[in-house]
């Protein structure tokens, strides 16, 4: 059975947290082009919302396939986390990590779980909101809140910790590693976790500090 | 010749079952072009003149190419110098008055057998799983015959420089042995003559590697920075690469 076979092999669960991984990096990406347009108007954006749910079928079809995803990370995720803390650093009475910027490596399961938290708070804030009130109200309702949109641009730096590593670490599980292309990967690495961090926090930041009042 | 004295904390453990401790030794006079094996001789000469037990640890060729030697050296293996094994570290890499805690290579899959002394016939057994090379026997091959490009043979070759002394296992956060086994089995697949075996030595490989109870990669890139060749994770890379091809094509 060449399925289970994968599935038990630590390469196979490294596959499968970097092909998860790759499905939501390109949730993402739609994600943040639809909150981009909150930066034009409430009009652009409500068209933008009204017209996404106008197609229930698909909208279903992408939140249960998302689920799927988000639980596949962070199922095999956590027991990743869990198996490597069996042999974790308290092995060695001194501990010297040689690799410079290893914060975000070492930190991945708590990123991710802090994620998770926000992706709790997100859904019940925005996908569950009561559907009497417009979403680009809601959006102004919620983000106005000082403490809320703080919590939102504290998860999107946790975001940009996790991608700064989890991006050039997607790549190297898919056999993704070249001279050539590695100073380009580790550029992107940056860039596109911060391009996702300006404009997730950029939304929340807009609506903390008043510049979206006339939204 | 300068000389420089040192305060070595150092593991001590009978046998694999008794519990151990660091004992604190003080050394003087300890010349700087020494090696650091060198050093732990000098420390036993003077532990055997005491009556007491010297401090048993792995060493062979002292010039860095079999790969017997190996511990931690205040937390980083082989030593605070790059691309060198223990036995090439010298002393004048140390400053006097300086506190080296030296520990042996620890992984769950390396039992203690004494001191600093570990077995690593783990990763013996990660080799023995990859099987032979098929060669077709007959008079002797025409030179030339198998041409392989040069780009190629300096990555086989690359691979090929790891001498397996498992600093790499001991160095991950994890506990893993990715960089071990994926040099092992990409010095075989860059090269025709391990093109027949390629699919099954990779699986074989790799599933040994789960069966010794190393741990999962997380790319946390120590294994390649304390690696005294110099092994790249791009090998890591390579046999992500041939183990999903391997199981999706033979499983």
């Amino acid at each position: 059975m060449w399925f289970v076979r994968f599935l038990t092999s630590s390469i196979g669960k490294k596959l499968i947290m970097a092909t998860s991984g790759l499905l939501l990096f390109l949730f993402l990406c739609t994600h943040v082009a639809g909150n981009a347009t909150i930066f034009m108007s409430s009009k652009v954006f409500q068209g933008y919302a009204n017209e996404l749910h106008s197609h229930p079928l698909i909208v279903l079809t992408f939140s249960l396939g998302l689920l799927a995803v988000f639980l596949v990370h962070i199922v095999v995720g956590l027991y990743l986390f869990y198996q490597n803390r069996a042999v974790s650093n308290s092995r060695y009475a001194v501990c010297t990590r040689v690799v410079k910027n290893s914060f975000a490596s070492e930190t991945m399961p708590y990123t991710g779980l802090f994620l998770l938290a926000f992706l709790v708070v997100h859904i019940f804030g925005f996908t569950f909101s009561p559907k009497t009130v417009l979403i680009s109200v809601t959006v102004k309702q919620l983000l106005s809140n000082f403490f809320y949109a703080l919590f939102y641009i504290l998860a999107f730096a946790a975001l940009f910790i996790h991608l700064s590593h989890g991006f050039w670490s997607m790549l190297q599980t898919f056999g993704v590693n070249h001279p050539r292309y590695n100073i380009l990967i580790a550029r992107l690495t940056i860039i596109i976790p911060l391009f996702f961090f300006l404009v997730f926090a950029g939304v929340a930041f807009y609506f903390m500090t008043g510049l979206g009042a006339s939204y | 010749m300068s000389s420089i004295n040192l305060t070595l904390k150092i593991w001590r453990q009978p046998n694999s079952d008794a519990l151990g401790a660091f004992e604190t030794y003080l050394l003087d006079g300890i010349h700087t072009d020494m090696s650091f094996l060198e050093m732990l001789d000098v420390l036993n000469e003077k532990l055997t003149k005491e009556g007491r037990d010297p401090v048993a640890f792995d060493h062979d060729c002292r010039e860095g190419i079999c790969g017997m030697c190996g511990a931690v050296v205040n937390g980083v293996a082989h030593g605070p110098e790059k691309e060198v094994t223990l036995c090439q570290l010298h002393m004048r890499h140390f400053q006097s008055g300086d506190i080296l805690v030296i520990e042996p290579f620890r992984s769950r899959a390396y039992p203690i057998k004494k001191d600093l002394l570990v077995d690593r016939s783990a990763l013996d057994r990660i080799i023995q799983a990859g099987g032979y090379v098929s060669v077709n026997t007959g008079g002797t091959p025409d030179g030339n015959s198998l041409p392989i490009p040069s780009q190629q043979a300096e990555l086989a070759m690359d691979a090929a420089a790891c001498i397996g002394c498992g600093a790499c296992v001991a160095s991950c956060p994890n506990g893993a042995a990715m960089l071990f086994t994926s040099a092992k089995i990409s010095q075989l697949a860059l090269l025709p003559q391990g093109q027949v075996e390629r699919k099954t030595r990779a699986l074989a490989m790799v599933a040994q590697m789960d069966e010794e109870g190393f741990g999962n990669c997380t790319n946390a890139r120590e294994c390649e920075a304390v690696c005294p060749k110099g092994i790249s994770i791009r090998n890591i890379a390579r046999m992500n690469k041939e183990f999903l091809r391997a199981v999706l094509a033979e499983g």
